[in-house]
């Protein structure tokens, strides 16, 4: 069995919309920028991996088409709705692992400026008879979990606000977020309520671009700077929320899947402590409050602990640094959302992360999170070969 | 595509696939369900040891922004490591193979369907087409199986063995028992398609169980190829990825396409089906159509003629190529069958492709 490693990585800038480029350019745009990076051509991959979630936002159908590349070979598509940008690594990685590809091109793209409104195609994931009518949307759903959190373990408006600041002052120096915007918790707190504890500054952006990665076996690392995927992971839960309210052991705010994929990934690993293994952790949390619900199951706290572990991330020095790339505040691109958490990762433990590189990265983390938060990834990566 | 250096053999315990049309009585979820628990419980082995679940479903077809959302549970994905492609289910069947061998998991349940009866077909055949140079000609998929018949055509593909060839894939979905027996429908052809020679509207879930452990069919052989996104830049006739996916396929199993016993190849319509022999090297170039008229090992489940809906249809092949190896074939069992190749394809008009290998054991 191989080990896999990011030898390239390319990111096109992500705005509300790109109008001046087509979905081929866009994919183009961030293969080239990866595969230049990797220092190799197309000729050269055996397998392209696309990443497209609703095909619905970007009003064409199996836009990942139109960039096929590589005449001749494999092409397939993941659809995993947020988890799409992952699941597409994952997929790229298990041909290496298997010996069946030595060098494998992944890319996600999403095209949701073209969506007159994003929330209307998002009612339409949920059960069409029981609540797509209500009308459940991603930020009603996520508004649920954020009233559980505060009702179960003391969480604050303010707790939420902090961590959006934190994001969106972290994104400034990205110069790839879409959104560039000094905001204070007190701005957070002041802007205008989505669904009630959801103010709009803790909600995702609506996003395009698109981000691409190499991946290759050991024998074709070469030359290069590798980063070494270490461990990956997928869990998927229930789809029905209902049922995970008062289940045993993992309520709906416990991220069952999460925990459940950080487990099998940490194992992987070789990670025991991951609090003090892990340097950086780019989350895939649409809303801050989201972002709360991923810290003990990726064992970064207690779930009671957790108001306390946000006050304590803006005193401790020690602790792991949370999306310095300004996460999905900071873009929100949703097809590649989790692809980029990768993506950033790659670069901050290669030590080329520009402005926003944090220092001493050895090993980070990324997730990806998706559906009615019930697709679950988890993948680490470091500057060491662990098997 | 690599052949892998070292790699556990990956088998097929169980195998099954249905066939309906507009069934009031259970929703989607309930029709994929009820497939998957049939194949777990074929395997007689139950859940134990599955920790994969590889899925192919489209959006579109299913009528939802985020298809497996609803649906994956139905599909006994429940805390295990779920993954969908929005691709055939051959690709999605070859992606479960190589998780297997990349020792990812050691048993996983690969499921595929479309419901052709909650959706309009044509409508959103219109829609994969590119916004700016096919959609606004109004090109369907089946436009391109035409344009594609018509490219063979005036290469001097025969068409003398057309009529046997119509008649022998009607008549093997006739005595197919897994096939489509009330309902479904049909699009209108275009030249030189004829309404004989289209696809017939179903509702199918494809789904199969595969493992490490030992089981009485064995995958020896996959390849996986595409072809260029515009149809202009295509050799129609001639499918390139078609032909690579199964040269990579027949290659890593060993064998050479007169080696094979059965033969189920996806194909929307007869003479796609038929075509596709020619790339897969079974029929010589100009005689698709008569190959498939005579040779009795082809799509003997009747193929695209008995019941259509992608992207399941990949599968759906691989499980007919199964049931064969298994002799569970039921009226269509062909005598002494030991190695067959499956074929998928996927949208836009089969632009990418995978060819599947399997050996009985």
């Amino acid at each position: 069995m191989s080990a896999v490693a990011i030898v390239g990585v390319g990111q096109t800038p992500y705005r509300r919309s790109h109008k001046d480029l087509s979905s081929r350019e866009l994919i183009w745009s961030a293969a080239k920028e990866a595969l230049d990076d990797a220092g190799m051509g197309i000729d050269e991959i055996d397998l392209v991996v696309a990443g497209v979630a609703p095909d619905a936002l970007a009003g064409e159908a199996s836009v990942e088409r139109s960039g096929m590349m590589g005449k001749g070979k494999p092409f397939v598509r993941v659809n995993t709705g947020g988890v799409t940008g992952s699941s597409t690594v994952f997929a790229g990685a298990s041909y290496i692992k298997a010996g069946r590809a030595k060098a494998v091109l992944v890319f996600a793209l999403e095209r949701m400026g073209q969506a007159t409104t994003s929330q209307q195609v998002f009612n339409t994931i949920f059960d069409p008879v029981y609540e797509k009518d209500f009308p459940l949307t991603t930020i009603t759903m996520a508004a649920l979990r954020a009233s559980m959190l505060m009702r179960l373990y003391g969480y604050t408006d303010r707790h939420w606000a902090e961590i959006a600041s934190r994001n969106y002052r972290n994104a400034l120096r990205n110069p790839l977020a879409h959104l560039h915007l000094d905001v204070t918790p007190e701005d957070v707190l002041e802007s205008p309520l989505l669904a009630w504890p959801i103010h709009r500054y803790e909600a995702c952006p609506m996003s395009e671009g698109a981000c691409a990665m190499v991946l290759v076996s050991k024998d074709r690392v070469r030359t290069r700077t590798p980063v070494w995927i270490q461990g990956y992971a997928s869990t998927s839960d229930s789809y029905a929320m209902g049922d995970r309210i008062h289940r045993p052991g993992a309520t709906l705010v416990d991220l069952l899947s999460l925990r459940l994929s950080a487990e099998r990934a940490y194992k992987e690993a070789a990670v025991t402590d991951p609090r003090s293994e892990i340097r950086v952790v780019e989350l895939y949390s649409a809303f801050s409050s989201a972002e709360a619900m991923a810290y003990p199951a990726l064992g970064f706290c207690n779930a009671a602990d957790g108001p306390r572990f946000v006050e304590s991330q803006l005193t401790d020095p020690s602790l792991p640094v949370f999306n310095p790339s300004g996460g999905p505040q900071g873009a929100n691109p949703v097809s590649a959302t989790a692809m980029v958490r990768i993506a950033e990762c790659a670069l901050q433990v290669r030590g080329t992360a520009g402005d926003r590189q944090v220092d001493g990265v050895e090993r980070a983390v990324a997730t990806g999170q998706g559906g009615a938060t019930q697709f679950s990834t988890v993948c680490v990566l470091g500057k060491d070969l662990v098997h | 595509m690599n052949a892998p250096h070292s790699k556990p053999t990956v088998f097929i315990e169980a195998a099954v696939v249905e066939i309906s049309w507009r069934d009031e009585t259970r929703n989607l979820s309930e029709l994929i369900f009820d497939s998957v628990r049939r194949a777990i419980d074929e395997s007689g082995r139950g859940m134990m040891g599955i920790t994969s679940v590889v899925l192919a479903a489209h959006d579109l077809v299913d009528g939802r922004s985020l298809s497996s959302m609803v649906t994956a549970p139905a599909a006994g994905a429940y805390l295990r490591d779920e993954i969908r492609y929005g691709d055939d289910g051959a690709a999605a069947f070859a992606a479960a193979v190589v998780r297997i061998e990349a020792g990812e998991a050691d048993r996983s349940i690969v499921a595929a369907w479309g419901r052709a009866s909650e959706h309009d077909v044509d409508g959103v055949s219109r829609a994969l087409f590119d916004p700016f140079f096919g959609a606004p000609l109004g090109l369907e998929e089946l436009h391109v199986s035409g344009l594609r018949a018509q490219s063979w055509i005036q290469a001097g593909g025969r068409c003398d063995a057309r009529a046997h060839a119509v008649s022998r894939r009607r008549d093997a979905a006739r005595n197919n028992p897994r096939a489509l027996r009330d309902g479904g429908r049909s699009s209108r052809p275009s030249y030189p398609l004829s309404p004989d020679d289209l696809p017939v509207w179903a509702d199918v879930v494809a789904a199969a169980i595969i493992t490490s452990q030992p089981a009485r069919v064995k995958v020896s052989g996959m390849g996986q190829s595409s072809e260029p996104f515009a149809i202009g830049d295509r050799q129609l006739a001639a499918m390139p990825g078609l032909v690579r996916a199964g040269e990579l396929a027949l290659r890593e199993a060993n064998i050479a396409a007169g080696d094979l016993d059965v033969v189920e190849v996806d194909g929307l319509s007869l003479f796609d089906e038929a075509l596709a022999l020619e790339a897969l090297g079974i029929a010589r170039k100009g005689d698709g159509l008569t190959a498939f008229a005579s040779d009795r090992r082809i799509n003997c489940s009747g193929g695209s003629a008995a019941g259509y809906c992608a992207p399941a249809m990949g599968l759906a092949r691989i499980v007919e190529a199964t049931l064969q190896l298994q002799g569970r074939a039921g009226a269509i069992q062909l005598p002494s069958a030991r190695r067959a190749l499956a074929t998928g394809s996927s949208i836009v008009a089969a632009q990418t492709h995978t060819a599947v290998v399997l050996e009985g054991v």
